[in-house]
């Protein structure tokens, strides 16, 4: 059985020899190559689009401007947000937005005739601060939407807060801010489009490639079997790749030259173009009683969103339904608002808003257990959510609830790191995060679909749309499907991906690809069995005969054993295939649009982390040397693919913590914008703990956001110790660490 | 201009090459060697690295004309029909590769690097691969997968 097995990654032997193709690598002889014109500055109305300066150079085909989109401009992941325009039509929202497009023979051409088109923009006034945008007055980023320019606010009631506040042994007020980040995935975006079998086919790098077919339809004015969408071997994703980027102007420009076309992003292009991390800045007000306890959380949250919606809404009520962290609040009033802006646009990025207010609920653990002379660690387990206790959304946890024993497991970690000798050149510090993380979308069906596949020839193949982006769901989904059979995970063939041979698996975002796809694998295999059990007593000729599938062979009561394969053959020759249907869509219920009670996941994740830095006093330089991770997953399905999950997510996090901040609407480049590197990256001790989801496929549920989470807390929690003060901004630059070393001693209080 | 130099073992000889060319688009497009990756142009990822003369150089800030006669070396160049390199095979094994992206790239600074010392600790291959970006695998398993690389070339047995 190949569950629980760390089989290696599916298509790994193909990665090492170089022979993997990615978005770019699509590119075929005779394709057009594709540049956009992008806006300078923003807000702007769009004067004038002069086309024909490029039109004179050589090579260039075409130059395609809004008037030349058939459908729908308005495109966007979730239905009751869609505003992001590919192609401006009067109003440039943001710097970097797209107002042309050229079509050439060669990139370069393309390149040189997207700087010749003449664009004239008139400034407008905007606004680039979330306070500036919801100031009485402020110009309108998008003059249609019903609430100015608050995209959303959700709120999370529960109890009475001030009375338990008044009523709390200490209270703690403190705010918080992130940084935009950038994904920063290794492989840029790109891709191609060309026409097959009357259908314009569009094969990029994506998380979701239904929904690209479908966001391309509306833009094309067409039907969604016109369009068929491959996913193309993705080099990363981490939310970056969840909305559109150069599918729709693949699409269009095929569309309309009926060529094959191809287009990629530059580095510089893919910062300023795509999707970022929200920065929120929230201010907490945090109580508990003389034993600990937590008694009550007042929190706002304020975030950007940028020029379009993208995923905000889902940040937003993500981030209001985890304010609370893992931890038992009996009283609530928390509200979450997004603010349109004309900065970039903020999406999904690994953790949908939970990285963000982590660092909140971390830090106000923190400042509670010092107020009551209490150990952290301790701190996090007199309040640790547990079977049987309600989450901040009135959701009676039942099973699966592994946050003590994740706390446990990094407690002999921590503390031994806690009572080594400071370090003798500098400071040190040690830090903890935890976290919970509901799987899937929060409060909406988020079905996925899949089907499986018995051949005459014995060859098994599993078919699924669910995006693999290197995080292993092609590997897990089919030691899954293999785990039900009781085959061999290596003897299952894929198809994945494919608008035109696969069905809807929703997107890989939310870490659900295990936990939604992995049940939807499971309930295709149990439906193939039920089929070929049926195809063997038809093939037996006994209707009643009982007959199950055993170590790759259909058994049947009576002693005869027949091969899967032959009934295969005999239920072909009759017409028929050997098939199975599977679906799964988590239960849930939705929120209370006033107090945020509902049930908005099925499963939840729990981690805990500790993190051991050091810090030069002289120059504010903060290595992060060691990070504990535990991690409950339920069940790891591939142990070697769950650590790498969280050694990767906790690079991610030092990231987070420590260096990375994009400045909105800079195209910058890795030159600018540091992502750590192999000598940055601390030594990781990943720890896998498995109490098993009763929901879950074989007890799983996910872990590729969980293990990002805890870091950035952890990691500044470890440098407050060092240097003596709390830290509440990331990132914890030099000249941020300097600041705190040379006011030491003064007010803990922001 | 023409250039003709060494590319994974055979003579290659081309005529025409611009100027400005870099290494990376004669490699990926003259020679259709796509297995080099471009990530930022700029020399910062290392996703584009190859073998100049056994030596790790980001191709991307390469001149073509910069490699004429000389011997380059990508990812395509190491496996021998089916038999992969041994720092392939040990990438494969060690859990190394995510999405697989910086993985060329990866395999081939680490070759450079046990080319010059063949029993690298720790700290000298992260320091090895500090031009080398890997966004998904926070580097945990390319340094086992180094270490077991350089062990298999050593010709010892792989650890456990």
């Amino acid at each position: 059985m190949s569950v629980g097995h760390s089989m290696p990654h599916s298509g790994v032997y193909a990665r090492v020899r170089g022979e993997t193709r990615f978005g770019w690598d699509q590119q075929g002889y005779g394709d057009l190559h594709l540049a956009c014109v992008r806006a300078e500055l923003a807000p702007a109305h769009i004067k004038s689009i002069d086309p024909a300066p490029a039109l004179a150079l050589p090579g260039v085909v075409r130059v395609f401007t809004a008037a030349d989109v058939p459908g729908e401009h308005n495109l966007g992941i979730i239905a009751v947000s869609r505003d992001q325009e590919f192609l401006a039509r009067d109003t440039v929202r943001q710097r970097g937005q797209a107002v042309a497009l050229v079509a050439a023979e060669t990139r370069a051409q393309a390149l040189a005739g997207a700087r010749a088109v003449r664009v004239e923009l008139d400034k407008l006034p905007g606004v680039f601060t979330p306070a500036e945008a919801l100031a009485s007055g402020a110009p309108l980023v998008h003059p249609d939407h019903a609430d100015g320019n608050l995209l959303r606010e959700n709120k999370i009631k529960r109890g009475e807060v001030d009375a338990a506040l008044a009523a709390s042994a200490v209270t703690v007020e403190a705010v918080y801010s992130t940084s935009p980040l950038e994904h920063a995935a290794l492989e840029p975006e790109g891709g191609r489009a060309w026409w097959q079998g009357g259908k314009l086919v569009v094969q990029a790098c994506t998380q979701n490639p239904h929904y690209d077919q479908a966001d391309l339809a509306r833009f094309l004015n067409v039907p969604q079997e016109k369009i068929r969408v491959i996913q193309a071997e993705t080099g990363g994703g981490f939310g970056g790749k969840l909305d559109l980027s150069v599918q729709p102007f693949l699409a269009l420009a095929a569309w309309h030259l009926v060529r094959s076309v191809c287009m990629r992003f530059t580095r510089e292009e893919s910062f300023l173009a795509t999707a970022k991390r929200h920065p929120l800045r929230m201010h907490y007000i945090s109580g508990a009683d003389e034993q600990g306890r937590l008694t009550a959380l007042k929190a706002r949250i304020l975030g950007d969103t940028g020029a379009f919606a993208s995923y905000g809404l889902a940040v937003c009520m993500r981030a209001a339904v985890h304010a609370t962290g893992p931890y038992h609040v009996p009283n609530l009033d928390v509200a979450c608002r997004m603010a349109y802006t004309n900065n970039g646009f903020y999406g999904a990025m690994r953790g949908f808003g939970c990285p963000q207010v982590a660092l909140a609920h971390e830090g106000q653990m923190d400042a509670l257990a010092a107020k009551l002379g209490l150990d952290p660690l301790e701190m996090r387990k007199i309040n640790a959510l547990q079977a049987g206790m309600r989450t901040c959304t009135g959701q009676k946890l039942t099973a699966g609830v592994g946050l003590m024993q994740c706390l446990e497991r990094i407690e002999p970690i921590y503390r031994a790191w806690r009572e080594e000798a400071p370090a003798q050149d500098g400071l040190s510090g040690v830090g903890l995060g935890a976290m919970f993380y509901g799987i899937g979308n929060t409060g909406v069906s988020n079905p996925s679909t899949a089907q499986m596949e018995w051949g005459p020839d014995n060859t098994v193949t599993l078919f699924t749309g669910a995006a693999d982006i290197g995080q292993g769901s092609d590997t897990v989904l089919k030691q899954i499907a293999a785990g039900r059979l009781g085959i061999e995970a290596e003897q299952i063939k894929l198809c994945r991906g494919d608008t035109a041979r696969t069905t809807n698996a929703g997107a890989t975002s939310a870490s659900r690809q295990t936990y939604i796809s992995g049940n939807a694998a499971l309930a295709a295999a149990d439906n193939l069995v039920m089929n070929l059990v049926e195809g063997a007593r038809e093939m037996l000729g006994e209707r009643h005969l009982e007959i199950e599938l055993r170590e790759g062979m259909l058994r049947a009561s009576d002693g005869r054993a027949v091969e899967p394969g032959e009934v295969a053959r005999h239920m072909a020759d009759q017409g028929g295939a050997a098939r199975g249907e599977g679906a799964f869509d988590p239960n849930f219920s939705p929120l209370d649009p006033e107090t945020g009670q509902g049930r908005p996941y099925a499963a939840y994740a729990y981690a805990a982390q500790c993190a051991k830095v050091a810090v030069d006093p002289a120059s504010g330089m903060t290595r992060v040397k060691e990070v504990a991770a535990a991690h409950d997953v339920g069940r790891a399905i591939n142990p070697r693919a769950v650590l790498g999950q969280i050694c990767g997510g906790v690079v991610m996090g030092v990231g987070m913590a420590l260096m990375e901040e994009h400045r909105p609407g800079r195209e910058g480049n890795l030159q600018q914008y540091h992502i750590p590197t192999a000598a940055d990256a601390p030594a990781i001790t990943p720890l896998i703990v498995e109490d098993p989801e009763p929901t879950g496929p074989f007890g799983a549920k996910g872990v590729g956001e969980p293990a990002l989470i805890p870091t950035a807390p952890a990691v500044a929690a470890a440098v407050s110790q060092a240097v003596g003060k709390p830290l509440r901004h990331l990132p914890l630059s030099l000249e941020r660490v300097m600041e705190a070393l040379s006011s030491r001693g003064e007010s803990h209080e922001d | 201009m023409p250039l003709k130099f060494t590319v994974n073992g055979s003579p290659v000889s081309l005529e025409d090459v611009p100027g400005e060319a870099t290494l990376l688009e004669v490699l990926r497009e003259r020679l259709d060697l796509l297995g080099v990756k471009e990530g930022c142009g700029v020399g910062e990822c290392g996703a584009c690295t190859v073998l100049l003369d056994g030596q790790a150089v980001n191709s991307c800030l390469i001149a073509a004309w910069q490699a004429q006669d000389r011997e380059v070396t990508t990812v395509e160049g190491l496996a021998h029909g089916r038999e992969l390199h041994p720092m392939q095979q040990a990438f494969a094994e060690t859990g190394a590769v995510q999405c697989g992206f910086c993985t060329p790239g990866m395999i081939l600074s680490s070759l450079d690097l046990v080319s010059q010392e063949p029993d690298p600790g720790e700290s000298e291959i992260r320091r090895a691969l500090s031009g080398n970006l890997c966004r998904c695998t926070g580097y945990h398993d390319i340094v086992r997968a180094v270490r077991r690389g350089a062990q298999r070339l050593r010709g010892e047995g792989s650890e456990s």
